[in-house]
């Protein structure tokens, strides 16, 4: 696919599965927005196929395709009420009248929005519209349905809420979500399949949580959770040396020798006295977090957060044990070290990036 | 994709405006390189032109006079009715609206019943024993109808501009220390500079080009430039003459909105500076 | 600060409302002077119910912006879409064709246009009438299209793109998903573009005047050539009719709009029934419908299955049924049902001459005087006249048999004869000064004077004076003249033609010279008012009479009508109107006493033995007189004796262009 001659979406090969919920996660301008627009019809890809049942869809406008979309910020036509929005579809399609009737009052019960038909969109909350929205695109009957960031203008709370509804109107109506979002949260949370997307690629599809205890590369490992990334090199089957020291692992497969990225999750550090430890660092920053406190601790130059509900004191020498299921070794990609050192960490970096995410297009 | 289609729908817009704009653009430049008799080409009614640009230079003059004196007075109009009510403001904006739709000869005449030497006026200061003014027949007559008939368009689109400033920047103008006058002068008058400019366009192009105001209330003195392009039509029969001063009077009208329009250019970026 | 800003909005208000305030008194007024007020009465609005011709151009302009908003709405709506789609720099270039309209000024527009569709229709097409109905609506369009345009775009530009999206998600295709959607949402900019758009084409009067021709007139450009002659009370009455409807519009618009800002505060919307939709929509169908039906018919009802004859005269020169008179056209359709007569006026024989060179219109009867049928016949802009049609030509007096401008008595049959002299304001003006011409020169009067604004009669006037021939054709003379008219210039308050009524009889000048028939009607108004003819010095005696152009589609109806003007009984009856001489044998016995004795309008016939006429003269001469007399209105000094040929003007007109070019093109340039 290209885009004002830009190669916006590169090789992407994908299977949706009936009945399935499946996620697309990526930072913003990684291309899942414009995956989404080509399968709802938005876009004609300039190269590859469509294909929907076994037939190529490519020239099937929108309009014609058995595929609802939510929008990003819903897109309700605000001269119509909530009745005129969701029966809109319908009419369009010129169903009986009864039957219009009878589909929206179902579906209003769905959304548990029973008795706002005449209400007007200025008049609803966020929520409320964000059902409506879903409302409109459901009451169709698609085999196929599109969500676009359909929780990015919502609060926290609200979030939350709405991601189970999502998943239970799902599982209700017993049909495809595809669904496109740049939380890691959300996608893991939601998800029976997770499509972690950069660049125009697709960097590796799975199970939430194969994606997250078995990321292909650095960039998936630092996307999905938080990550130390360390340069090692993978001795033999189970062996690997990073730190001028070789720790069992249970990765294999790997040629002798071959330089491979070592992921370790923060929350998966023990702390021990100094002496105990296989690796001995300062605490340099301490920072309270609610459940855990954020370590980063220096080891030789190179900083690593660590995750612990024990206090240590900044300037504190640590130690660390690494058990072998807690180290998990990845191929060396394109990503290898961009990610995973948190010399410059801070604790706003996670918001700053998440606001840069809501301007997508 | 579809965006490529809707752009047909500017197709027969395009056509138009070229058939009926540019194209009798071209008519009138041909006209004005061609001889009246013969129909051959020449140079002769540029030549002639050189008559007609101290009448150009008058009309030009009235028209700064009273485009000047149209935001002199407008500014404050338009400042008082964006800061009232919103029913206020929409009564008092419709009442400015309304004169615009009403016949401007017919408007105009009534200036002439009022100012005559008989006129209304006259005959009240009179009664009263102040003896009379004699305003027509003067270019300061001329000047009054133009800004009679053209001040709406300065106090609307003025109007449009302060309302829309947001009052927290004169807050902030406040805040930072500035008082009433400074508020003004480094605030709101910088940011009302689209709306000044826009309307001194509306009131100095109908302005210049105008030929029944002057006509009505104006004197022997007082022709100008559209009282002329309309004899060399309406009376004397040369349109080769009277399109060669339409094109100078478009041309004159081109370059200063052109110089005003660079002015703002400017002035904007100033403004949002500020 | 804000109390003298209030104070200052209130008199600005009272600015602009104080002259709509004379025009409303005005039309209560049973005098027809604006200035005084003579007692209330309700008979101009009774008189303007009956004037079908007031009534139909109201129609006509109706009809006009009615039919031209709503095309120049649905195109520029659409082509707003369009517009919107395309890449940016390709609609800046059509955003700076779109503001060509709005930035010009309207008379260049005007121009333009009517020097398109006359080059167009009399050049290419060999139309007669190249300038109509339909030229007149193309030129509304093309000025109301901007105004839709510049209004539906920002709101295309708002809009939330993805409305559209979702839209042909839930299955329209994009053509139902512009009405079921897009329309909803730009749909203020479009009512408020067809507002602009309505107003501007209904009170059009610049591009109007320059685009229509003679067949199809609006209000606004009727009304200008209604304003230089004393005005119709009927018109104040319209005005104010038309002033209370456009206020309760407008104020109906601002209620529905703040009933609908307040209806998006409450929650619930009341649900429309279907029954109410189809309600409404019958409702605006069957208004529409109304409208273009009242339209037609205020046009039709005038013109239905008849032959049109389009007679152009002079202001003020036939009888119209006013104060107690014989109203000659309607008349003449009373006598001839199937001819329906479309009348309208110019005010010099050179504007005459203008219109008809001019092209673009047809005219089946003018009546141009002695000089000017010369020329036209000269330039075979004359038909011959089929006198089997005109019976009556037989009461035609021998004296105005076998003239000058026609010896062969083939092209005219005369209307009136009468001179040019002096009318002035015994009140103001010392008897002891009325000698001659040079009254029109004395510095005493200075400022009341007024002065033909027309070329060959203020040179006339200037000949008179100084003894020189008034047919010279010596372009020396020509010269002297004109320096003569250029020493008036500053005694001089106006240059007049069918204005002078108001201003003299309004005594706001004193001193004029004019034709003895209009000053005649003047003195009747004004009792102060004499009359004066300085026959030792000379003095123009003319003669108008009635022709057929060549662009004339009635010759028949037209001559029909000459023969109805010259029964003596018609004649004389029209004679009491218009003040002049007839040419009629027997019409003097028609008129009324005190006119068919009056010495101003039947002079003794030594008197009459001192007129001199007017001569054709060649082309150059009278284009030089044209060039002098403007030079003399525009300089008001002493006219250069010898035009220098100088570059300079060419090189000032190039270098604008040059730097309009620059100007226009360097901000591109900027923001790259």
């Amino acid at each position: 696919m290209e885009f004002d001659g830009e190669r916006i979406l590169d090789g992407i090969n994908l299977y949706f599965n009936d009945k399935e919920f499946l996620t697309l996660l990526g930072p913003s301008g990684c291309g899942k927005t414009t995956t989404l627009r080509i399968i709802g019809g938005f876009l004609t890809p300039t190269s590859g196929r469509v294909l929907f049942d076994g037939k190529c869809i490519n020239d099937v406008p929108a309009y014609e395709r058995q595929i609802n979309t939510v929008f990003q910020r819903y897109a309700l036509f605000p001269h119509l009420d909530v009745y005129g929005n969701i029966a809109f579809g319908l009419k369009v399609a010129k169903l009986p009248k009864e039957e219009i009737q009878k589909r929206v009052q179902d579906i209003l019960s769905v959304v548990g929005l029973t008795g706002f038909e005449h209400r007007s969109i200025d008049s609803l909350s966020g929520g409320q519209q964000q059902r409506v929205a879903i409302a409109r695109a459901l009451v169709n009957r698609p085999k196929v349905l599109l969500l676009d960031e359909p929780l990015a203008a919502l609060d926290l709370r609200l979030r939350k809420d709405m991601q189970n509804e999502l998943k239970r109107i799902q599982q209700a109506m017993g049909i495809t979500f595809i669904y496109v979002t740049h939380d890691q949260e959300e996608a893991l949370s939601m998800s029976d399949t997770v499509v972690v997307m950069d660049k125009g690629r697709i960097q590796q599809i799975g199970k939430p949580e194969d994606i997250y205890n078995e990321p292909k590369n650095a960039f998936v490992a630092d996307f999905i959770g938080e990550s130390n990334i360390l340069d090692g090199i993978m001795l033999s089957d189970y062996k690997v040396k990073f730190f001028g020291r070789v720790f069992d692992c249970v990765d294999a497969g790997f040629a002798p020798n071959e330089p491979v990225d070592v992921v370790i999750r923060p929350e998966d550090i023990d702390f021990v006295p100094a002496g105990e430890g296989h690796l001995v660092g300062t605490v340099t920053s301490v920072t309270f977090k609610g459940l855990n406190y954020d370590i980063i601790v220096d080891f030789r130059g190179f900083k690593w957060l660590i995750q612990t509900t024990d206090y240590h004191s900044e300037g504190e020498t640590v130690g660390i044990r690494l058990n072998p299921e807690d180290i998990h070794i990845m191929h060396k990609s394109e990503y290898s070290g961009m990610f995973g050192d948190y010399s410059s960490y801070s604790a706003e970096y996670d918001e700053l990036t998440e606001d840069a995410d809501n301007e997508e297009e | 994709m579809k965006k490529n289609k809707s752009i047909l729908l500017s197709g027969p817009y395009i056509l138009w405006m070229l058939l009926f704009t540019l194209i009798p653009l071209g008519v009138m430049g041909y006209y004005a390189l061609t001889d009246p008799d013969t129909g051959a080409f020449t140079l002769n009614n540029l030549r002639d032109l050189g008559l007609f640009l101290p009448t150009l230079g008058t009309s030009v003059w009235y028209s700064i006079v009273s485009a000047i004196i149209c935001l002199g007075l407008g500014y404050p109009v338009a400042y008082f009715i964006a800061h009232r009510s919103p029913v206020t403001q929409k009564i008092l904006y419709m009442l400015i609206m309304l004169p615009m739709c009403m016949s401007f000869l017919l408007r105009t005449l009534a200036w002439v019943g009022l100012l005559e030497t008989n006129g209304i006026i006259n005959v009240l200061l009179g009664k009263l024993g102040m003896g009379t003014v004699e305003i027509i027949g003067t270019s300061g007559a001329v000047i009054l109808g133009m800004v009679y008939n053209y001040l709406p368009y300065m106090i609307l689109p003025l109007y449009a501009i302060i309302v829309k400033i947001d009052n927290r920047l004169i807050e902030a103008a406040e805040d930072l220390g500035c008082n009433g006058t400074q508020v003004f002068c480094r605030v709101i008058l910088p940011l009302s500079m689209p709306g000044i400019l826009s309307g001194i366009t509306m009131v100095f192009v109908p302005a210049v080009s105008t030929f029944y105001i002057s006509q009505k209330l104006g004197g022997a003195e007082t022709m100008l430039i559209g009282d002329v392009i309309e004899k060399q039509f309406k009376t004397s029969n040369n349109p080769n003459m009277g399109a060669a001063l339409s094109l100078l009077l478009m041309l004159m009208v081109l370059v200063c909105t052109g110089i005003m329009n660079r002015f703002g250019g400017e002035d904007e970026e100033g403004g949002v500076v500020v | 600060m804000k109390k003298t800003n209030r104070i200052l909005t209130i008199l600005i208000f009272a600015f602009l409302y104080l002259p709509m305030l004379v025009l409303v008194v005005a039309s209560f007024n049973t005098g027809k002077n604006l200035t005084i007020f003579e007692g209330f009465t309700l008979d101009q609005y009774k008189a303007l119910f009956q004037d079908k011709d007031l009534l139909a151009l109201l129609g006509n302009s109706l009809l006009i912006s009615i039919l031209s908003t709503a095309i120049a709405t649905a195109f520029g709506t659409f082509s707003a879409v369009g517009i919107h789609s395309m890449k940016p720099r390709l609609r800046k270039t059509v955003m700076s064709l779109t503001n060509i309209p709005m930035t010009n000024p309207d008379i260049v527009t005007g121009i333009s246009l009517s020097l398109l569709f006359v080059f167009i229709g009399s050049a290419l097409l060999h139309q007669k009438e190249s300038l109509n109905f339909w030229t007149l609506l193309i030129a509304h369009i093309t000025f109301n299209l901007p105004y839709v345009i510049l209004n539906v775009m920002p709101k295309l530009k708002q809009m939330n793109p993805a409305l559209q999206d979702a839209a042909m998600d839930l299955g329209c295709t994009p053509v139902q998903s512009f009405f079921k959607v897009t329309l909803h949402e730009i749909m203020p900019g479009i009512v408020s573009g067809a507002i602009m758009a309505f107003t501007m084409s209904l009170d059009d009067f610049v591009i109007s005047y320059f685009v229509s021709g003679n067949g199809f007139l609006t209000l606004p450009v009727e009304i200008y050539s209604y304003t230089k002659k004393p005005m119709q009370p009927r018109v104040y009455a319209m005005f104010t009719l038309l002033f209370l409807l456009i206020f309760v519009l407008m104020v109906a618009m601002n209620l529905l709009q703040i009933r609908s800002d307040r209806k998006k505060l409450i929650k619930q919307v009341k649900p429309v029934s279907s029954r109410q939709k189809t309600f409404r929509r019958v409702c605006a169908i069957a208004c529409a419908i109304a409208i273009l039906l009242g339209c037609g018919w205020l046009i039709l009802s005038t013109r239905q299955n008849k032959v049109t004859l389009n007679v152009m005269n002079w202001g003020q020169n036939i009888a119209d049924g006013s104060d107690g008179t014989l109203d000659i056209i309607a008349a003449f359709e009373e006598k001839y049902p199937d001819i329906d007569v479309n009348y309208t006026t110019y005010d010099s024989n050179e504007s005459l001459y203008a219109k008809l060179a001019g092209g673009g219109l047809t005219v089946d009867l003018i009546i141009p005087s002695d000089y000017m049928i010369a020329r036209l016949k000269q330039e075979n802009m004359l038909l011959p006249l089929n006198f089997d049609n005109i019976p009556n030509y037989k009461y035609v007096q021998e004296a105005f048999k076998n003239t000058a401008y026609d010896p062969e008595n083939k092209y005219s049959v005369p209307y009136t004869w009468g001179t040019v002299g002096i009318i002035y304001n015994a009140k103001f003006v010392d008897e002891a000064d009325v000698t001659g011409w040079e009254l029109l020169w004395n510095e005493k009067y200075k400022g009341k004077i007024l002065q033909f604004d027309n070329s060959r009669d203020a040179f006339g006037v200037a000949q008179f004076l100084s003894g020189i021939s008034i047919n010279t054709t010596d372009a020396e003379e020509l010269r002297q003249s004109a320096n003569k008219l250029a020493e008036q210039n500053p005694l001089v308050r106006q240059y007049v033609m069918d204005q002078i009524y108001s201003i003299m009889e309004g005594e706001n000048a004193w001193i004029a010279p004019y034709y003895a028939g209009d000053c005649m009607m003047m003195m009747d108004a004004n009792p102060d008012l004499r009359f004066y003819l300085p026959e030792e010095q000379g003095f123009n005696l003319f003669i108008d009479a009635m022709c057929i152009p060549t662009c004339s589609e009635n010759k028949d109806a037209a001559e029909k009508f000459i023969n109805f003007l010259c029964e003596p009984e018609i004649s004389g009856a029209n004679m009491d109107y218009i003040c002049y001489g007839s040419p009629i044998e027997g019409a003097r016995d028609y008129m009324d006493e005190y006119l068919a004795e009056s010495d101003v309008i039947y002079p003794d016939q030594s008197i009459l033995d001192k007129g001199v006429s007017y001569l054709f003269l060649p082309a150059e001469t009278n284009r030089l007189m044209d060039n002098l007399f403007m030079e003399i209105r525009i300089a008001g000094q002493q006219p250069e004796e010898e035009e220098e040929a100088s570059a300079l003007p060419v090189v000032l007109t190039l270098s604008g262009l040059a730097a309009a070019a620059a100007l226009l093109f360097l901000p591109k340039r900027k923001h790259k």
